[in-house]
């Protein structure tokens, strides 16, 4: 099995779009780094703190390393969906597209080791690219700007984290971070074993992503009852780990959440592609 | 004593979702050494045959059964030693050739197989010289050769080959045909070979089945085959005119042909025997009448029925 891993992982790490979401963090990161830099973060923090200034007497460096690399995880809303999508997406219907199949699936290997060997190397793919982002943008926010505290705003509420604590805070964040990716991952995997080109599964689990993140972000009430049942409900789980106390309750029950939905998409993909002819 | 069987179907079948039966109740049988020929027009079940054999399609009637082992049950055990092609050989293009064949090889043998392998397969088809360069480097021909070099990697005891001279110029054709003798003779190793051109499978073939309209027509040896639908005869018989003006009158053959020293028809098999009395009550004397036809008529008279 591990041997059929290595390879899925080989042959995923050689194909140039796999390093598409790898480029775009190398590039977006210091370029956002770059950006705050030049303004020293100013108005970001004046816009952050905006409900508070009234209240308040702000000092000392609110503007560092930590707070950048949390501003930085706001892209797992869409734009990192959008990376895993594009390597995850391709997963099976690359290999259908290309007639690979052909040669892979009349080995005496069956097809749920093949399946499973492929959906570890997507997440394995998904965990390196969310681990990608946690080292750069908290290896280059605080090379440029530097530690402090966390000043964590949720909505009306301050928190400040002690700068002793933020190391255990952002791994529990960027931990919880790849367990919700995977569900991205898992969702285009699926999408992926539909068709037989990649574009298909990038745009329909975009669509779904941001079709559910509307859903459960608007405060529209005819939307409160299905909000609990949907993944995107429960997306933002990182978020957690910059809470003062950490709801653990709140975060196992989305991880659950998370975690059966991935289970579900997988389950799913193994019927179909069990069942699937090889028609390509 | 029988030839041992290693690849049989029993009343294979596949219906898709338009509820059309593109193969129905196929019953093949493939012997242990046998270059078997595999032969049909176009649409006729051969791929959707070869890919339920290999296991990408799955059957909707009947079973395949490889060595001895069913393979919707005992899939790892049924393909252990069976590799094949199936159309066109396709590869992870953007990988070389060494690690095309790593990959397919570690799936069959279930650990990285040795480099002196891959390289004596390369070898074996004309591309050890090629093997660090990208596939998508190569020419059609080069992907076929490699196509069979990572067919032959793991020693596979039956090799399906579908279509395997398809977009070769006469040179490549003519190298895949010895290429698939040798294997049989020296290696041992059944070949089960699909093709639409007939010259190719007489040429290699001992047995043949024919499929046509998703039915299986004819399976037998070449030779009985041939044999067993005799239309075309070679007569020769002396006095050749009064011979040929005999043959002429009968209203059981046509096409009579005075050819070089002998005289060509067309006569049914059945006929045969009338023919030879007719022409011995006229004294003529018959030394030999040879079956002319060739596989393309038999093809026709079979696949048109």
């Amino acid at each position: 099995m591990f041997n059929l891993i290595y390879y899925e992982l080989f042959k995923t790490y050689a194909k140039w779009r796999t390093y598409i979401g790898f480029i775009a963090v190398g590039l977006i990161i210091p370029l956002i780094m770059w950006g705050m830099h030049l303004q020293a973060g100013h108005n970001f923090v004046q816009y952050q703190l905006r409900s508070l200034q009234s209240d308040f007497l702000i000092t000392g460096n609110l503007f560092n390393g930590w707070s950048i690399s949390q501003i930085i995880m706001n892209s797992l809303w869409v734009h990192v969906p959008f990376l895993i999508s594009l390597v995850a997406g391709d997963q099976l219907a690359g290999e259908a597209t290309a007639g690979t199949f052909r040669l892979i699936l009349i080995r005496p290997v069956s097809r749920t080791r093949v399946l499973v060997s492929k959906y570890s190397a997507t997440l394995l793919y998904t965990a390196s690219l969310l681990m990608t982002i946690a080292v750069l943008s908290l290896g280059l926010g605080l090379m440029i700007f530097g530690s402090g505290d966390l000043l964590a705003v949720d909505r009306d509420m301050l928190t400040v984290l002690p700068e002793v604590h933020l190391w255990s805070r952002f791994l529990l964040a960027y931990s919880l971070a790849i367990w919700s990716m995977w569900v991205i991952a898992s969702l285009a995997f699926l999408f992926s074993s539909f068709v037989e080109n990649a574009i298909g599964p990038i745009i329909s689990t975009m669509t779904v992503v941001i079709g559910l993140l509307i859903i459960s972000n608007l405060p529209v009430e005819s939307f409160e009852p299905v909000k609990p049942y949907l993944f995107t409900t429960y997306q933002d789980v990182w978020q957690q780990a910059f809470k003062e106390p950490v709801n653990w309750s709140r975060i196992a029950e989305s991880c659950g959440v998370l975690g059966a939905y991935s289970a579900v998409f997988f389950s799913m993909t193994w019927y179909i592609f069990k069942r699937k002819d090889i028609l390509s | 004593m029988s030839a041992e069987v290693v690849l049989r179907t029993i009343a294979l079948g596949k219906q898709y979702k338009s509820k059309r039966w593109a193969v129905q109740d196929v019953n093949l049988e493939i012997h242990r050494g046998d270059i078997f020929g595999f032969l049909g027009p176009n649409g006729a079940g051969k791929s959707t045959t070869i890919r339920m054999i290999l296991s990408l399609i799955a059957p909707t009637a009947g079973s395949v059964e490889l060595f001895g082992h069913q393979l919707s049950t005992e899939r790892e055990a049924a393909l252990a030693k069976v590799a094949g092609i199936v159309e066109k050989p396709d590869f992870y293009l953007y990988l070389s050739a060494f690690r095309n064949m790593q990959i397919t090889g570690a799936m069959t043998l279930g650990k990285t197989p040795l480099r002196t392998m891959i390289m004596d397969s390369l070898q074996l088809v004309g591309l050890a010289g090629r093997a660090f360069d990208r596939v998508k480097t190569f020419s059609h021909g080069m992907k076929q050769r490699l196509g069979i070099a990572q067919a032959l990697l793991c020693k596979p005891e039956v090799i399906v080959l579908d279509e395997p001279t398809s977009g070769l110029d006469p040179q490549g054709m003519k190298e895949v045909r010895e290429l698939i003798a040798r294997l049989s003779r020296e290696h041992k190793m059944t070949v089960f070979l699909s093709s639409h051109l007939l010259n190719e499978v007489e040429q290699v073939a001992t047995r043949m089945a024919i499929i046509s309209k998703g039915k299986l027509v004819a399976q037998g040896s070449v030779e009985e085959l041939l044999r067993s639908k005799i239309s075309s005869v070679k007569i020769l018989s002396e006095p050749v005119k009064r011979s040929t003006a005999i043959l002429k009158k009968m209203k059981s053959v046509s096409n009579v042909v005075l050819n070089g020293d002998g005289i060509s028809a067309t006569i049914e098999k059945s006929d045969i025997p009338k023919v030879v009395k007719t022409l011995t009550a006229a004294e003529c004397k018959i030394y030999s009448i040879v079956p002319q036809q060739s596989l393309e008529e038999y093809f026709l008279s079979v696949t048109e029925e």
